[in-house]
């Protein structure tokens, strides 16, 4: 059963004096099936940050529906949005966006306190989470006492705690040097094994061909998608490269 | 050609940034405005032809001195939060290949600028308001005046000069911290990490105990001459308590609501209380100043105000009647020597030669001093009263007189044997067995006291507490005193003292006539009478209200300063706020916070920050009062509920004033806010 459904997916945006009216989304549709890793590439400015911001109902789209869990984002109300958003959708961003007034556990432990959980529930949940994330020494450091990597790992626990349908990740490798962006891909792979859904938008080749399936985006459209199959990580890498060079150079589908 | 283009450089950094330059700009003008009134006032020769204009133009060139040393503090302090918003701005010219040289002509220009609208504003306004300024004074004092609308182009280069010199070392300031900084680290200096504060408990408590130890002196302090002596000290300990509690203490207790997992991991609790965290080490400090600004005014405004209101009533007090003479006698016999008659008899002529009528005439003899009371005996011996040092505990101020003389004016008949007496006590304990002795005199027996007396009133005025003893035999009673060593603190006194209904001027008359006449009196008098004084109550009134109307304009001039400069520092505090939550309001939304959640707990932060100065000034001032009661006992104050009406007025006022610039400048912060979602 799909857990994501996307349809006709458009955005428009007017420019302030409504002269220019720019398509950042055309006419996108796809699905995300339960237990996927599917991973979203496209250049700068091809409307991945759109897509991920209307499908965290962070912006609505000009046309088109999406669908999560079989509920259709735009019927949900402006005052249960937070909380939708809250039990079904866990976020890890390039920018860790961790609140610098709290410590590592409190940042976790955020969306189960708004959720109103007792204190022993959700510290133990979070001492857990931390447990699997090897942050578990880190917990009452600040961040800005620790290093990129392990704030992400941080970010990663905050957006798993609340044990949400999916994942979405913007560009979750963009901020972290090699041997971080190297064991948060393990940990997106090894929570993804144990069932955890995950929507990454990226950039980079490396994490795309952890993912199963890819999806690449052009001028507002999916352009194209691959699986992996089988494929080893590198035989997968090797296919994404072509279909970038394909994308950028030529045009026609490969 | 490059000139230009730098002072467009400049005039397009203050446009931009007019949320910080605007209410900058409205601040130098509201002091350039103050100082040229105060000055422009000083001066005014309007003000100088009234009785007591020059009490008033001392007061004034004080008020000039003070107006000017704290708008220059005030300006430094709000243009250092401009200078640390801007750097950015000026890091981001340097890497685009402007020298730092080039950076300081732009500053200089801005400066000018900045200089020229607000001292072209200011002063514009000081000549609109100074005609108001010059009629409220006038009122103040007492008396109508005519005035024209008048310029004063000394008081207009004085107050140019004195700000000109305040811009030129902003200037200076505003270079030196452009010299210091790299360009990497200008563009940086905005986010610079920001540690987790630490709870210092040791301060926490430090602080705590230096606030309930200036409590309690404020409300163990029993006479007004410990209260002169303390009150300084307590200021002192007041200022220091406030600082430590609101930078150390606020931390220490937000750790002290973390560590308490029932309350912290709470919807409502968690987001508030580990921002405040942050805040109050941030904000400690300028809250501390705002809460010590606010009581500084509070205490200023209401004890004027107070003794303003009150003037009257001590004026009452000091000066019974409307002519008031007094002739000093070299002797207690001397009191009672032929010359008493003569004196009344000239008071007499001289009053029926100008026409008035004398009424409600007092008459008396007295013996005046100040001396200790104890186990029923009144000392006046020097080496008693030297040991009494710092400490005024003890000390009475003591009046005997004959009691014919209170029988006389109080029509009572009470009669007395040598060894009797009756007395008038403000305070219990003055004679605990009954009995009363002067000096080295025999106990007296204390056969009743009394609560009326003859022109004045037990609780009225004075520094330490009061008894009158009336005794059948003045000069025995004196001769024991005088045996005990107090010949030279003790006054013997005539008072003659009678109202008069003609107008002030004919009073006046009366007043020099009788002086004079007095004076003549003692030349003749011979040995007998040492010195005589006689005072008009309308006269008196005039220099009073001279005095305290200065002091009381004055007061609210240096009030609105201080209110102007806490306006201002709430209004930076709030901006500042608001730009460090922007990027946490955006995060907050993504991780599943309502918008109203988030704004309601933004909400209860920026009230706590607001208001706990506000709160901390009323329970200051709640703690002073007791202390202002007493030191107002010293300048002839006694309304107690004059002075809490005025207080809890003031508070009010002010309360509501500060209640409104929080409303407006919270506006500012929630623009900035929201101006992040929109943006982001």
């Amino acid at each position: 059963m799909s857990i994501l459904d996307v349809s006709g997916l458009e955005k428009v945006y007017t420019t302030r004096f409504g002269g220019n009216r720019v398509r950042a989304l055309r006419s996108v549709s796809f699905s995300v099936e339960e237990g996927e890793y599917v991973a979203i590439m496209g250049e700068s400015g091809s409307g991945k940050t759109t897509l991920l911001n209307i499908l965290a109902a962070l912006d609505q789209p000009t046309g088109g529906s999406v669908r999560l869990d079989g509920r259709e984002l735009s019927q949900i109300k402006e005052s249960q949005l937070a909380a939708f958003r809250r039990d079904h959708l866990g976020f890890v961003f390039q920018e860790f966006n961790l609140l610098d007034t709290f410590s590592l556990e409190d940042n976790i432990c955020l969306p189960l306190v708004l959720a109103g959980k007792k204190p022993a529930e959700l510290l133990e949940r979070a001492q857990q989470i931390a447990g699997r994330l090897g942050i578990a020494d880190l917990l009452k450091k600040y961040p800005y006492e620790v290093s990129g990597g392990q704030k992400q790992r941080a970010a990663v626990a905050r957006a798993l705690i609340t044990s949400p349908r999916l994942i979405l990740a913007d560009e979750p490798t963009g901020a972290l040097d090699s041997r971080s962006t190297d064991e948060l891909l393990d940990l997106f792979a090894a929570v993804n094994r144990a069932g955890q859904t995950i929507l990454m938008v990226t950039h980079s080749v490396k994490a795309a061909s952890r993912a199963g399936r890819v999806l690449f985006i052009r001028d507002g459209e999916v352009f194209h998608q691959l699986y992996r199959g089988a494929s080893s990580d590198s035989a997968f890498y090797q296919q994404i490269t072509e279909a970038l060079t394909a994308l950028t150079t030529g045009g026609e589908r490969p | 050609m490059t000139q230009e283009l730098y002072r467009r450089l400049a005039w397009t950094g203050i446009r931009k940034n007019r949320r910080l330059y605007l209410p900058y700009l409205l601040t130098c003008a509201g002091m350039v405005m103050m100082t040229y009134l105060v000055s422009f006032l000083s001066s005014s020769e309007a003000l100088l032809r009234m009785r007591g204009g020059d009490t008033m133009r001392a007061c004034l060139n004080l008020g000039f001195f003070v107006i000017t040393f704290f708008s220059a503090i005030f300006l430094f302090y709000t243009h250092s939060f401009l200078i640390r918003r801007r750097k950015k701005e000026f890091g981001l010219y340097n890497i685009l290949g402007m020298g730092k040289r080039h950076i300081a002509v732009v500053l200089l220009w801005e400066s000018l600028l900045s200089a020229a609208v607000s001292l072209a504003g200011g002063l514009l306004a000081g000549l609109l308001l100074s005609r108001l300024a010059e009629a409220g004074m006038c009122a103040l004092l007492g008396g109508g005046a005519d005035l024209g609308l008048q310029v004063s182009p000394d008081s207009l280069l004085r107050t140019c000069a004195v700000f000109l010199a305040i811009f030129v070392l902003i200037l200076l300031d505003s270079l030196r911290q452009l010299r210091l900084t790299n360009a990497i680290g200008l563009l940086r200096s905005e986010n610079a990490g920001e540690r987790p504060p630490r709870a210092n408990w040791f301060f926490a408590l430090a602080g705590l105990l230096l606030l309930g130890t200036a409590y309690w002196m404020a409300v163990t302090i029993q006479d007004p001459v410990s209260a002169l002596l303390l009150f300084f000290v307590a200021v002192l300990l007041v200022i220091a308590g406030t600082y430590l509690l609101f930078i150390s203490g606020s931390v220490a207790f937000c750790r002290a609501l973390q560590r308490n997992r029932r309350y912290y991991y709470r919807t409502s609790h968690f987001v508030s209380v580990s921002s405040m965290v942050f805040r109050m080490k941030r904000n400690g400090a300028g809250l501390a100043s705002i809460c010590i600004l606010c009581t500084m005014v509070l205490v200023m405004i209401s004890t004027t105000v107070c003794l303003y209101a009150g003037a009257e009533d001590g004026l009452r007090a000091r000066y019974p009647r409307s002519i008031n003479a007094t002739v000093y006698a070299a002797s207690p016999e001397a009191l009672s020597g032929a010359w008493t008659a003569q004196a009344r008899s000239l008071a007499e002529q001289v009053t029926d030669e100008l026409g008035a009528e004398r009424e409600n005439v007092l008459d008396y003899r007295v013996l005046a001093f100040g001396g200790l009371v104890r186990g029923g005996r009144v000392v006046i011996d020097p080496d008693a009263l030297q040991g009494v040092g710092q400490s005024a505990a003890g000390l009475w101020q003591v009046y005997v007189m004959p009691v014919e003389d209170y029988n006389r004016l109080m029509g009572a008949q009470i009669a007395l044997g040598p060894d009797e007496a009756v007395i008038a006590a403000a305070e219990d304990g003055a004679a605990p067995n009954g009995t009363i002795a002067l000096g080295n005199g025999e106990p007296l027996t204390v056969v009743s006291t009394v609560s009326e007396l003859p022109g004045s009133s037990l609780d009225s005025v004075q520094l330490f507490p009061v008894l009158y003893v009336f005794v059948s035999d003045l000069s025995a009673a004196g001769r024991s005193l005088i045996e005990a060593g107090g010949e030279e603190w003790m006054d013997c006194r005539w008072q003659y003292a009678f109202d008069l209904s003609c107008p002030e001027e004919e009073q006046s008359a009366v007043r020099d006539a009788l002086q004079e006449s007095l004076e003549t009196l003692m030349e003749q008098g011979g040995e007998e009478v040492v010195g005589v004084g006689c005072r008009c109550f309308a006269e008196e009134r005039v220099s009073f209200y001279s005095l305290y109307g200065s002091l009381l304009f004055l007061g609210i001039l240096l009030g609105v300063v201080f209110v102007l400069a806490a306006v201002l520092i709430i209004y930076y505090k709030q901006v500042s706020e608001g730009y460090e939550d922007q990027s946490r309001f955006d995060i907050m939304q993504k991780v599943g916070m309502t918008k109203r959640e988030i704004r309601s707990s933004i909400n209860s932060q920026v009230l706590t920050v607001f208001f706990l100065p506000l709160i901390a000034a009323g329970v200051h001032l709640a703690f002073a009062f007791p202390m202002v009661q007493k030191l107002l006992l010293a300048f002839g104050l006694t309304n107690l509920g004059l002075l809490m009406l005025v207080t809890v007025a003031c508070y009010l006022v002010f309360a509501a004033f500060y209640l409104a610039v929080y409303r407006a400048t919270s506006r500012a912060y929630y623009s900035i806010v929201s101006d992040a979602r929109a943006e982001g």
